[in-house]
């Protein structure tokens, strides 16, 4: 897997990330904004040494990472872990531009992620961590279908506290519940094969 | 850890630390630093359908030059410390806390007890209670979470004995034997480390 191609939401693109990218996750992950609401993918650092991460995780297999496209311009990043075994999926990292939040572009690209998920790669359960106090994350996972199964506590430090860590999953039963719409293809036609 | 299907989490390390010191326990179990010769039996434990239930794969590159390969990474890995479980003097499993994360001074336990003949002789428990006032009493951590399968309820009291509680539950976790497996979620701070442990 490493790096992803392209998956087309509404407001969105997830796309195959490149080295120009690199300079907006410096930024990113530099943004206070960002450290925030979630962990970071990796601390700021020089060009070089985001280059060499960037060349290390192009070779993981189980990891894909896709940069978010909206308006035409570099907006966020997205990055998933297959489990290597029982067909699962842990969204590691998902980032907008903190200038560009509020804004729906989240939501769409997380739907657009969520769909490659299910719908193309057939795996039976996405999870995501996300902050207990992190409203906006809580609001998106729950709109797509994510439940609670766990609740750690104080797990993680900023601002010179500990903040409680959301372990949430989605099934592919909900997600064809309720976004049995969101095809990326049509269904084939009835003489497709004939 | 227990599991070993889930991706572990990703981490930031600091000064090195790698394998874990000698630390003598009770009724006959230490934690001991790991050797190569250590993680060569890793090979034979690990792939014993005894040991499956409620473990791994059962398959891998379990070559000589991977195992050895592992020891130096592990033994270099700044995120993480393992020990191996002795039981009257004799390496019967290994345990650690990995994933370590410096800033949050948080981790993921784990522990596998190789020689399934030893079962039930609370070797885990006593290797947990070790692990555990280590994490606190010298690296002066913050939290230690886990993955235990549900199901295992061996593993999971020799946790709960040293005052992990669970945090939750991930249904259908696992597949074995013809049927899905829950995976517990445990937690433990220093305030519920028991005070006689």
């Amino acid at each position: 897997m490493a790096l992803g191609g392209t998956v087309r939401g509404k407001k969105t693109t997830l796309r195959l990330p490149v080295e120009a990218d690199l300079d907006a996750y410096n930024r990113w992950m530099a943004d206070m904004r960002v450290r925030r609401a979630h962990s970071v993918w990796h601390e700021p650092a020089m060009p070089a040494t985001w280059k060499d991460r960037f060349k290390n995780v192009a070779k993981e297999k189980q990891a894909v990472l896709w940069s978010i496209d909206a308006d035409g311009t570099l907006a966020g990043l997205a990055l998933g872990h297959l489990w290597t075994m029982g067909n699962g999926f842990d969204v590691s990292q998902f980032l907008i531009d903190p200038d560009r939040w509020r804004s729906g572009l989240g939501f769409d690209a997380a739907l657009a992620l969520h769909r490659f998920v299910f719908d193309y790669l057939d795996l039976r359960v996405a999870t995501v961590n996300i902050r207990a106090d992190n409203e906006a994350a809580k609001h998106i996972a729950d709109r797509l279908g994510f439940t609670e199964f766990a609740h750690g506590h104080e797990v993680h430090y900023r601002d010179g506290a500990y903040v409680d860590e959301l372990q949430l999953r989605m099934d592919k039963e909900t997600w064809q519940g309720r976004w049995s719409a969101e095809r990326e293809y049509p269904p084939l036609a009835a003489d497709a094969t004939r | 850890m227990e599991r070993g299907a889930r991706v572990p989490a990703a981490c930031r390390g600091r000064d090195a630390l790698m394998f874990g010191p000698r630390i003598q326990g009770r009724n006959g179990v230490s934690l001991v630093p790991p050797t190569l010769e250590d993680f060569k039996l890793h090979v034979a434990w690990e792939l014993q359908p005894e040991v499956g239930r409620f473990w791994g794969p059962r398959f891998g590159e379990m070559t000589a030059d991977k195992q050895e390969e592992r020891f130096k990474k592990t033994g270099a890995d700044q995120s993480q410390l393992m020990w191996t479980i002795a039981y009257e003097d004799e390496p019967v499993g290994y345990t650690g806390i990995f994933g370590i994360d410096w800033v949050r001074r948080d981790g993921e336990s784990g522990i596998f007890i190789g020689r399934h003949d030893l079962f039930g002789r609370g070797i885990a428990s006593e290797a947990v209670r070790l692990r555990t006032r280590f994490a606190w009493d010298e690296l002066r951590m913050h939290r230690v979470h886990n993955w235990i399968a549900h199901a295992n309820r061996g593993s999971r009291r020799a946790n709960e004995k040293s005052g992990y509680t669970q945090m939750g539950l991930f249904k259908q976790s696992y597949f074995r034997s013809g049927e899905w497996y829950d995976d517990w979620l445990g937690e433990v701070f220093a305030r519920t480390f028991p005070d006689e442990a």
